[in-house]
């Protein structure tokens, strides 16, 4: 019989991140008999990475200069590397890049003594180390987690989340304004777009189940840019975006242009888009994403 | 001098304790976050209405209150009432995050520390040892997943929750989903209550092997739950003084004038106190300010609690054992609230937007936590976030020194300290990630 010391030695590495992920992975209990878990700070009390790690999740954004020393520890004590999240893809939900209105008072706020510093930005992993396969999502579903663990290979991701959403596109429902949520309830069966909300689920990658927009909540695009949009340039999603509004709704052009500028979207569309402008970045590659 | 710094685990986030000793004696015992999340900065010049999908991710841990005191603060703000269907589905979704939060702070932050492991996943050598700490963990878990489930059940997404929104929650609980929650509680509630005996059990083992429940001096306490109604989803703040008497209450508007919140130099989190004095939140302070609970086994085990350990209790280590009185109260109330329809009627409200200033308060797991925020021309102008960790920091900090003082001795420093120190942190379950501007 299997031993767990034979089990494959696992490990996950928290950079600045909520949390989030870490709790996402604690929902499936299916790794316990799979894995042997040898670092996770959040529940195992070692504060020392072990050297030879089999895979090693790293989640969050590397935000202070502790960060970018553990991953570069991380990568070198682990044979396959999987970034989780959305903050390991891209930076960080909470980035407070230039041009932001609070980025001088949040400069000059986030220093202290004898703690690591903040570093000019939250950066992705991938400027620094090897990234083996990546896992977007905000979080990434248990069950995205134990695919990524698993049987990545052979994963069958839907494309994009309007094809787990089940809410039919009608023709004959058009909104004139973004009004959706302030409008009561949402029918349950119908696409949110029709119903006038900012839905970015027709870009965004598929296989979180359409979490949200099944109990009727716009996607946020939490997920990441669907394939067609990995590592184009971020005028791309915007247009598609544009078409899809254009052909559904009677919403103004100048509504659809401002909406599409939301945070809402550079919470984590934006964030890619970003990545992208960044051309010492890697290619993020479909056959990588999970 | 001499400086020790203990790094942490089994908590939320990151975040060290640094303690200075001068001939012998502890000088100082520090309490350092080590990152800063940044949101209070982040959100400014964006849309009100979005900042309810952006503020959970402050933290995955209590994602759920940032999310419910987010929404709520925009409806002061924007003066609306949401339905009554809509505040029951808050108070099973802050049920469930109750749950969840318990579960994980019992059993897989602070139960190794009564059996010496170093993790709930630790694998024993014994062929028995391996089977029994097996089941505690397959137990720990699924008692944790109800509240995941609940969480998915009243919020949608299973960490950061997209169903409440300004103005109501977007769908109700349908029966047969209600039902089949009701019945996974009837069936492990059991477990539950035989979980809690024995960390109880455990817990008393431990404190008689080092001898002390830690700190006991009396505090102030702050909750803002009710004496007879234990409501999550709640209104004013109550505040009990250091003898013992429940001595002001106020409403979230009116924080300014109690707590007075500084920030620190030596850590990313700031501290608050109430007009001065130390005071403390989370689970003791809850039980505290609670009479009853209204459900048949937590009213036992609070009766319990007071007849052993007296009412107020003080030292910190009772702070898990509440965490055990409210993971069975929750789960009994859950399943109350379950049975009564939550399918029917109302759920959202339309609203107007409109500029102005808004609070908003939910009792979070731990403790009070306030939202207040400035909306000009429809955008995020200031919002403030009032953390209930922050609440705990000088407790957390007297607590290491009483700590501290009991295991340094010209003799030397007792191995025992590193131990005792992970002890009072994960005693206030503090969250890193929260607690940071
Ligand atoms: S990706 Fe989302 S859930 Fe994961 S750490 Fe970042 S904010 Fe949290
Ligand atoms: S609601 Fe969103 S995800 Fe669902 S079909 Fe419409 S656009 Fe796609
Ligand atoms: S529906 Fe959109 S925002 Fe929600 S989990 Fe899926 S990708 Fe993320």
């Amino acid at each position: 019989m299997e031993t767990p010391k034979d089990l494959p030695k696992f490990a996950v590495l928290q950079l600045s991140g909520c949390s989030g992920c870490e709790v996402s992975l604690l929902n499936s209990n299916e790794w316990i008999s799979n894995f042997n878990l040898v670092y996770m700070p959040l529940v195992v009390s070692t504060h020392k990475l072990p050297e030879d790690i089999e895979v090693l999740l790293v989640s969050g954004g590397v935000r202070t200069d502790e960060d970018l020393h553990n991953l570069h520890k991380g990568a070198s004590r682990s044979k396959k590397l999987i970034a989780v999240g959305t903050c390991a893809l891209s930076g960080g939900v909470a980035q407070i890049p230039e041009g932001h209105i609070s980025r001088e008072s949040y400069l000059d706020s986030s220093h202290r003594l004898r703690l690591p510093s903040m570093l000019p930005r939250a950066y992705p992993i991938d400027k620094f180390v090897h990234v083996d396969l990546y896992l977007p999502g905000c979080p990434p579903t248990p069950e995205l987690f134990i695919t990524a663990l698993k049987e990545a290979e052979n994963a069958r991701i839907a494309s994009i989340v309007c094809q787990e959403c089940g809410r039919k596109k009608l023709t004959d429902m058009r909104p004139t304004s973004i009004s959706g949520p302030r409008s009561g309830t949402p029918d349950p069966e119908i696409c949110l777009i029709n119903q006038g909300y900012l839905c970015l689920g027709t870009s965004t990658r598929g296989g979180c189940g359409a979490l949200c927009t099944r109990p009727g909540h716009a996607c946020v695009g939490c997920r990441g840019p669907a394939n067609p949009y990995l590592n184009k340039d971020p005028e791309f999603v915007l247009d598609n975006l544009r078409r899809v509004f254009t052909r559904m709704t009677d919403i103004p052009i100048e509504e659809i242009n401002a909406a599409l500028a939301s945070p809402w979207l550079s919470l984590f569309l934006g964030q890619f888009t970003d990545y992208t402008q960044d051309q010492s970045l890697p290619q993020q590659t479909k056959e990588k994403m999970i | 001098m001499t400086t020790i710094t203990y790094p942490l685990s089994r908590i939320e986030g990151h975040a060290r304790v640094v303690i200075d000793i001068h001939d012998d004696e502890v000088f100082r015992a520090d309490f350092q976050a080590m990152e800063m999340r940044g949101f209070s900065y982040y959100v400014q010049g964006i849309p009100a209405e979005q900042i309810t999908v952006i503020v959970p991710r402050i933290c995955g841990v209590c994602s759920t209150a940032h999310q419910v005191a987010s929404v709520k603060a925009l409806e002061d703000l924007f003066g609306i009432t949401p339905p009554p269907l809509a505040c029951e589905i808050r108070e099973v979704l802050l049920l469930g995050q109750l749950i969840q939060n318990q579960a994980t702070s019992l059993f897989i932050f602070t139960m190794p520390d009564r059996v010496n492991a170093s993790s709930l996943f630790e694998i024993a050598e014994t062929p028995e040892g391996k089977s029994r700490q097996f089941s505690l963990a397959q137990m720990s878990l699924k008692i944790r997943k109800i509240g995941t489930d609940l969480i998915s059940l009243a919020g949608g997404q299973f960490i950061h929750p997209i169903k409440t929104v300004i103005g109501g929650v977007t769908s109700s609980i349908p029966r047969e989903k209600a039902d089949a929650m009701i019945k996974t509680i009837e069936e492990l509630l059991p477990m539950a209550v035989d979980l809690v005996d024995n960390y109880w059990q455990m817990s008393t083992e431990m404190v008689d092997r080092i001898g002390t429940w830690g700190d006991d001096e009396p505090t102030y306490y702050l909750a803002s739950t009710e004496a007879d109604s234990f409501r999550l989803n709640s209104k004013r703040l109550r505040v009990m003084c250091d003898e013992g008497r429940e001595c002001h209450t106020f409403a979230p508007q009116e924080y300014e004038n109690y707590l007075n919140i500084e920030e620190s130099d030596y850590s990313y989190a700031g501290t608050s106190s109430f007009q001065g004095h130390i005071m403390r939140a989370n689970s003791l302070a809850r039980i505290n300010l609670t009479n009853s609970f209204g459900t048949p086994k937590a009213d036992a085990y609070l009766k319990r609690f007071g007849e052993a350990y007296g009412k107020p209790a003080h030292a910190i280590l009772f702070f898990d054992l509440c965490r055990g009185i409210e993971l069975v109260y929750a789960l009994e109330k859950a399943k109350q609230m379950l049975e009564t329809d939550l399918q029917h009627g109302e759920a959202m409200v339309r609203y107007a937007p409109r500029d102005g200033i808004g609070f908003g308060l939910v009792e979070a797991p731990r403790g009070p936590l306030i939202h207040r925020y400035e909306v000009e021309n429809g955008l995020i102008k200031k919002a403030d976030f009032i953390i209930p960790t922050v609440h705990n920091m000088l407790a957390i900090r007297r607590a290491l020194m009483v700590a501290a003082k009991r295991y340094v001795s010209p003799e030397g420093i007792s191995n025992e300290l590193s131990r005792a120190v992970g002890r009072v942190v994960r005693a206030f379950d503090p969250c890193i990630a929260c607690a940071t501007k």
